[in-house]
């Protein structure tokens, strides 16, 4: 018996970001598959070192000191199969998003059909699409030619033709690439993909075959009807291999694994799909990054994937500004800011990207930056979901049954709750949701196993290695502000039964450990649902944070101005997270003064900080999350009396109440 | 486990290796063999940018019956130089089939019976931009160069490089130069400033015919302006009204008079060089020059400098690093270093926000 199959199983999946390098050890326990530990480390594919391979021997090296398993050779490379002393692993699997995406020109024969289809199956790849060609733009030889040359691709992905369909058009635009190609000097032609009529595959080969790299695929649409993406997909990983092998250090990286380098989005593509099938329910991720943002959705069984290469929250935060707008970062803000304050974050952010705010002004400016970047994503997604919107248009998203997020902004702010409020928020979720945190990059990882390992995938994505931090259940429609809008009555495992009423415009957590589960009855308020529903009734999963009721209502009523924001976002936090709320500065509240410098602004701030108050999350004076109620106790509850930090502050944000419910009287038509 | 923060240069003397390459999309060659010592000015590379190709339907213009039979009649091969005009193809004793060239160009290739014609391209040539040795040949690219010296990098920069001598702004601002007579000591340098730019400063920039300008920040709304400018501009900080560190002011005013390269890259996120000025030593160096650390971990001891605001551009150096994550007063709870300012005070700072010299 070989040493491989004897202990077969160890599993090192590395990923490369643009700012982070994560490593997970994975590997049988009770013959089972279990994250067994991991590590992180700076991306060193950029200056000074230039090597990839720098970053994977620091987050080895870490893995190796937590478990004592020696994994790399003495000249840095993967110890591959695991040996009789422990040392090395069986599988040896990377992923990337680190790098340039590929300048991809797409070439097809209808923009709605097989252009359509090849831009879908792109959606799990990082690819700019730099020039299209159709027969519909009625350009000439010499017009595609030179579109082609000076858009310096990296990939020309031909498309077009259904099968055993008229072959002539395809092989005119066919001519046009090859052209091209003939015209192209040097080492920069670009590699040619086919994914159209498969009787033209080995006259494509025949073509192409001296001028370029040439990858065949099956066509991404046989018929008018059917679409075949997976083919396609699978070579596009190819293609993104060969242009990483090309890069600082990962050409040797490349060679130490058999599987090459996948793009970490279509892990997303792939694990959300696994998941989506797995339990027969909506499921949606998204991983906003430093340079790009992700969306993956399985929804009415099929996957969709969105990949902006212009949203993230560090090298692409100032084009996250100009997709966004300034009016979808200032709609966040409980404080007043010009336009150069909030390009000069961004911008700022860009350059350092892997950084982090160190005050509250910078940390409301993150989220943000964070919340309106996810926005955007899910607006580009919203068209593919109008079926399952129907006619509730003013939603955001449809209702998924399991949201989880990714990305250091939304992991890494120190809190649970406010992960889950910044997911919450940002995705307007809907009905009742499962919530999850992705900390550890586990979704990247396990994606890169699913072709070759995908009972590792399961075990792993099974045994809460990715942190559930509760059920949310969200009221839509437009609730009047603190009056009860949710009836919530919780049977909890062990008996106890738990009622109360959700104010409008507020949020309730119950504290439910992870593990556990508790009977959740909640009843909607008049002309209010919960998922199209009036009442629900379900069996809901505890976690990290817990039961969350949000009768806030759907769309969120966000204050239209800095005041009103300064009263409803820090007793949101204030809400989820259990601890003080964050006074906002009458000064913070005045007009800003456009000269005023990001340096002052925040300068003003620092004056601030000697204030006592702990800060977002009440600082060193965290307060624990309340006891529930005893169910006597609760009786007594009446709607209006809330907690004492639940309640709106009476006196000083007068005007703000107001404002508030000018919006919501403005959203109900009053 | 050791951190090891992201660097950006300071170093008085290094030993340094840039790679200087031809724009991406240029065609071209590298006029100098491995080993070569190479100056400031020397010309390493030549190229050609790509121009728009032209396509002539010749054979069909000839009324040839086979577009094979275009070779026949062709009057000039590939590779080779046309002027407008220039017969390209012709049919012998028919003088109105022939094919004349539309465009001053190249021919670029024949094929399927069409004659492909490159306009005339924009030809470039890459200076060394140092004085070194070239280490290494990118074979139609470029060239890497050794050297030793100082270096100093900023944050970003307007996508210009320039060699010139080094000079701090007169006591009273840049500003102040503006209308002045033209001086003599100024035409062609580089000035380094210690208060964000602002539109005068680019007014002087032009007035006094400014090589470059090195300052720590200007506003966002400044940036076309700058990005329009014909010589380089390299931020030591960011965007704002950041200050200049202290430690960067000082090494740049201590190389007043000295040539210096100035390479204002714009940074992206492919872009894996940083802005930076570059000064060649006066005397003999070499031996003492030491590369920077690219490993370089952070200790107790270890010089920094703080990147976000309110500390941003701030020096001081690491006096703690607990082991356990600091809750911060916005919230965020993660790994941290005490660094003690150079003026005394201690500050509780994130690893992520902390860079190192290189050294």
């Amino acid at each position: 018996m070989s040493v491989s199959e004897q202990r077969s199983g160890s599993i090192l999946a590395v990923d490369f970001g643009n700012v982070q390098t994560r490593a997970l050890l994975i590997d049988l326990v009770d013959g089972l598959y279990r994250l067994v530990a991991r590590g992180e480390t700076r991306t060193t594919a950029g200056f000074p070192a230039n090597d990839a391979r720098l970053g994977l021997n620091r987050v080895v090296e870490q893995i190796t000191a937590v478990t004592g398993r020696k994994l790399l050779t003495n000249d840095s490379k993967v110890i591959s199969p695991e040996q009789n002393d422990r040392s090395g692993v069986d599988y040896f699997v990377m992923t990337a998003s680190t790098g340039r995406t590929m300048r991809t020109v797409l070439v097809g024969l209808v923009p709605d059909v097989s252009i359509a289809s090849a831009r879908r199956a792109l959606a799990g790849t990082y690819v700019e699409i730099v020039q299209t060609l159709s027969l519909e733009d009625g350009r000439s030889l010499e017009d595609n030619v030179n579109a082609i040359i000076s858009s310096r691709p990296d990939l020309i992905f031909i498309t077009g033709g259904m099968e055993s369909g008229a072959e002539e058009p395809v092989l005119r635009l066919a001519h046009a690439v090859q052209q091209a190609l003939r015209l192209i000097k040097g080492g920069r032609k670009p590699a040619v993909l086919y994914a159209g009529n498969s009787a033209l595959a080995q006259t494509m080969r025949d073509m192409f075959g001296a001028l370029a790299t040439i990858f065949i695929a099956p066509n991404v649409r046989p018929t008018l009807d059917e679409e075949e993406l997976e083919g396609a997909q699978a070579q596009l990983a190819l293609v993104y291999n060969d242009q990483q092998a090309k890069r600082g250090g990962f050409g040797a990286l490349t060679r130490m694994s058999r599987n090459g380098v996948l793009p970490t989005a279509q892990s997303y593509n792939l694990i959300v799909d696994y998941m989506g099938q797995a339990s027969g329910q909506n499921v949606l991720a998204v991983d906003i990054g430093s340079a790009v943002g992700i969306l993956s959705a399985y929804i009415d069984k099929r996957v969709t994937t969105s990949i902006r290469t212009d949203i993230g929250l560090g090298h692409s935060a100032d084009s996250l500004l100009s997709v966004v707008g300034e009016a979808s970062i200032k709609r966040w803000l409980p404080f007043v800011s010009t336009t150069n304050q909030i390009r000069h974050y961004a911008l700022n952010k860009s350059l350092v990207p892997g950084s982090i705010p160190e005050t509250i002004k910078g940390t409301f400016l993150e989220h943000a930056f964070l919340r309106a970047g996810i926005g955007t994503l899910v607006e580009a997604s919203r068209p593919t979901w109008s079926k399952q919107l129907g006619t509730n248009l003013n939603a955001l998203t449809p209702h998924f049954h399991t949201i989880i997020g990714a990305g250091a902004g939304l992991t890494q702010t120190g809190s649970s709750a406010f992960g889950a409020l910044l997911l919450i928020e940002a995705l307007q979720a809907t009905g009742v949701t499962r919530i999850q945190l992705d900390e550890f990059g586990v979704v990247a990882a396990l994606g890169s196993l699913a072709y070759t390992n995908p009972e590792a995938v399961v075990q792993v994505l099974e045994s809460s290695s990715l942190e559930t931090l509760g059920t949310v259940f969200s009221v839509s429609g437009v609730p009047a502000l603190n009056r009860p809008v949710m009836h919530v009555r919780i049977k909890t495992s062990d008996g106890q039964v738990i009622k109360h009423h959700v104010a409008g415009g507020h949020l309730w957590v119950y504290r439910l450990d992870i593990g556990k589960t508790a009977m959740v009855d909640v009843s909607a308020g008049r002309g209010l649902n919960i998922g199209g529903k009036g009442r629900v009734k379900v069996t809901a999963e505890g976690g990290t944070v817990g039961l969350i009721f949000d009768g806030r209502g759907r769309p969120l009523p966000l204050a239209l101005d800095a005041q009103g924001r300064a009263a409803q976002l820090p007793m949101w936090i204030a809400e989820m997270t259990g601890n003080p709320m964050i006074e906002i500065p009458d000064e913070w509240l005045t007009e800003a003064k456009e000269e005023s410098s990001a340096l002052e602004m925040e300068a003003e701030e620092a004056v601030r900080k000697v204030k006592q108050r702990g800060g977002l999350f009440g600082g060193g004076k965290r307060k624990a999350t309340p006891e529930p109620v005893p169910a006597a106790k609760v009786k007594a509850i009446k709607s209006n009396q809330l907690r004492p930090d639940l309640r709106l502050p009476d006196e000083a944000s007068g005007d703000s109440k107001a404002t508030v419910q000018n919006e919501l009287d403005d959203l109900r038509g009053g | 486990m050791p951190y090891y923060p992201d660097q950006r240069h300071v170093l008085e003397l290094t030993t340094i290796q840039r790679e200087q390459t031809l724009p991406e999309d240029a065609i071209g060659s590298v006029d100098v063999r491995q080993g070569a010592s190479v100056n400031l000015r020397d010309i390493v590379a030549r190229g050609i940018l790509p121009s728009r190709y032209v396509v002539i339907e010749a054979a069909k213009a000839l009324r040839l019956k086979k577009v094979a039979d275009l070779g026949e009649y062709l009057r000039v091969s590939i590779g080779e130089g046309v002027n407008t005009n220039t017969v390209l193809a012709e049919v012998p004793k028919l003088r109105n089939r022939r094919v004349l060239s539309p465009v001053d160009g190249v021919v670029a290739d024949v094929n399927e019976g069409r004659i492909i014609l490159q306009i005339e391209p924009e030809s470039v040539e890459l200076e060394a931009g140092l004085d070194g040795q070239v280490v290494r040949i990118q074979p139609g690219q470029g060239v890497v160069i050794e050297t030793y010296g100082s270096v100093v990098q900023g944050s970003w920069g307007n996508s210009r490089r320039v060699i010139g001598t080094l000079r701090t702004e007169p006591t009273a601002g840049l500003e102040s130069l503006y209308g002045e007579d033209l001086d003599i000591q100024f035409r062609g340098a580089i000035v380094v400033t210690r208060r964000p730019l602002r539109q005068t400063g680019l007014d002087v920039m032009e007035d006094q015919n400014l090589g470059g300008i090195i300052a720590p920040s200007i506003e966002a709304d400044l940036i076309d302006a700058v990005l329009a400018v014909k010589g380089a501009i390299m931020l030591t900080e960011g965007f704002g009204s950041l200050r200049m560190s202290g430690l960067v002011y000082n090494m740049l005013n201590n190389f007043d008079g000295r040539q210096a390269t100035l390479e204002a890259i714009q940074p992206n996120r492919w872009q894996t060089r940083r802005p930076e000025v570059i000064v060649n030593p006066s005397g003999r160096g070499a031996s003492r020059a030491v590369r920077a650390n690219v490993n370089q971990a952070l200790t107790v001891g270890t010089s920094v400098r703080l990147t976000r605001i309110p500390h941003a551009g701030d020096v001081g150096t690491v006096v703690n690093l607990p082991k356990t994550p600091i809750l911060l007063e916005n919230g965020l709870q993660v790994l941290c270093a005490e660094v003690e300012s150079v003026t005394g005070e201690k500050i509780t700072v994130p690893l992520a926000n902390l860079e190192v010299f290189g050294r």
